[in-house]
């Protein structure tokens, strides 16, 4: 039996496949292109987030954060020590990769606001600390949470400058 | 002798649409497998870290440039690096081209997390979860057809006793009322 065309079958496709994985672009664009070119600073945004309620917004800064399990969240520096957003994009149609964390990115959303109950609060804080791998810790949660987020509709990555 | 060529292109279909599916079957069953799992490991980044104590570091301006240089050259790292992040008052967190370097000032705990693409089972990832979209999208439409002309087609390879009028229509209703059960059971 020749096998020569089985194996050639079967390592044609993977080789190809190994290429397309080592090119590597400076940049890349998820979701919608943008469209806004001024820039909202994430600080101010979170200095206030009532004024920017609903408000369609450019934010630029480094990418500290990114969702592991299914790339639907990542959380931008702001200029102040310890601030960050959270631009959560809807799930699969937007999926940023654990290797933007510490790259410079644009984002381009939705201003809102989300509300959660104690239970609520409780399920999302055991999500979050089983997503990190640590320890779930109930007495941190003390009450109904308020969180302010950016429904992403695009996003530029990389070293777009 | 109208029956035996039905059975004849019945066969040919099935053989042939099987061989022009084997790759994307591979393609979707191993990805399959590594997406299901999820909750367990990561199917498309292999994260690794590396831990060193430095001792507390005492800095006014833990950010500026010689504290973070200095911080990397004493974990062996170039002193170049992209950004650096405060999460909260004790944590410290350096962006460098090689990955994350995470330190805890009190203590001088300090983690490099480097990620990496998992090569190849993150591009059949991206197909099977179709990120691509575009033309992928009627690609996987038509091979999700391919797949059910393959299973109606299978079902009359073979007649008689093996066949889908003997054992063969056993097999089948055993194999249809799996996800019956399943769906007895959590729904």
């Amino acid at each position: 039996m020749n096998i020569r065309p089985v194996v050639v079958a079967f390592l044609a496709p993977l080789a190809f496949l190994a290429a397309c994985a080592t090119s590597e672009e400076a940049f890349t664009q998820y979701g919608e292109e943008l469209t806004l070119t001024e820039t909202t600073s994430i600080s101010a945004i979170l200095a206030d987030p009532e004024a920017h309620l609903g408000d369609q917004v450019l934010v630029e800064g480094t990418v500290v954060e990114v969702c592991e399990m299914k790339g639907c969240w990542l959380a931008l520096a702001g200029e102040q020590d310890g601030d960050q957003l959270r631009v959560k994009v809807e799930d699969g149609v937007i999926i940023f990769p654990m290797t933007a964390r510490g790259l410079p990115a644009r984002v381009e959303g939705v201003m809102e606001k989300l509300e959660y109950t104690m239970e609520e609060a409780l399920e999302r804080a055991q999500n979050e600390a089983e997503m990190h791998g640590t320890e779930f810790d109930p007495s941190t949660v003390t009450g109904p949470e308020v969180v302010y987020q950016l429904k992403g509709l695009g996003a530029v990555i990389g070293d777009f400058e | 002798m109208g029956q035996i060529k039905w059975r004849k292109w019945n066969r040919l279909i099935h053989r042939d649409l099987g061989y022009l599916c084997v790759g994307l079957t591979v393609i979707y069953a191993v990805s399959g497998v590594a997406v299901n799992h999820v909750r367990d490991w990561n199917p498309n980044f292999k994260v690794t870290e590396t831990r060193w104590n430095l001792g507390p570091i005492e800095a006014d301006d833990p950010r500026s440039p010689e504290v973070v240089g200095g911080i990397l050259l004493r974990i062996g790292q170039e002193t170049t690096y992209r950004d650096t992040f405060r999460r909260d008052e004790a944590t410290l967190e350096i962006f460098t081209n090689v990955g994350t370097v995470a330190v805890d000032l009190p203590t001088g705990e300090t983690i490099l997390e480097v990620v990496k693409d998992r090569r190849v089972l993150k591009e059949a990832n991206i197909l099977h979860l179709n990120q691509a979209r575009g033309l992928w999208t009627i690609l996987a439409d038509l091979y999700a057809v391919a797949l059910l002309v393959l299973a109606i087609t299978g079902l009359f390879v073979i007649k008689g006793k093996k066949g889908i009028t003997g054992r063969g229509a056993w097999l089948t209703a055993a194999g249809a009322s799996i996800p019956l059960v399943f769906i007895w059971l959590y729904l």
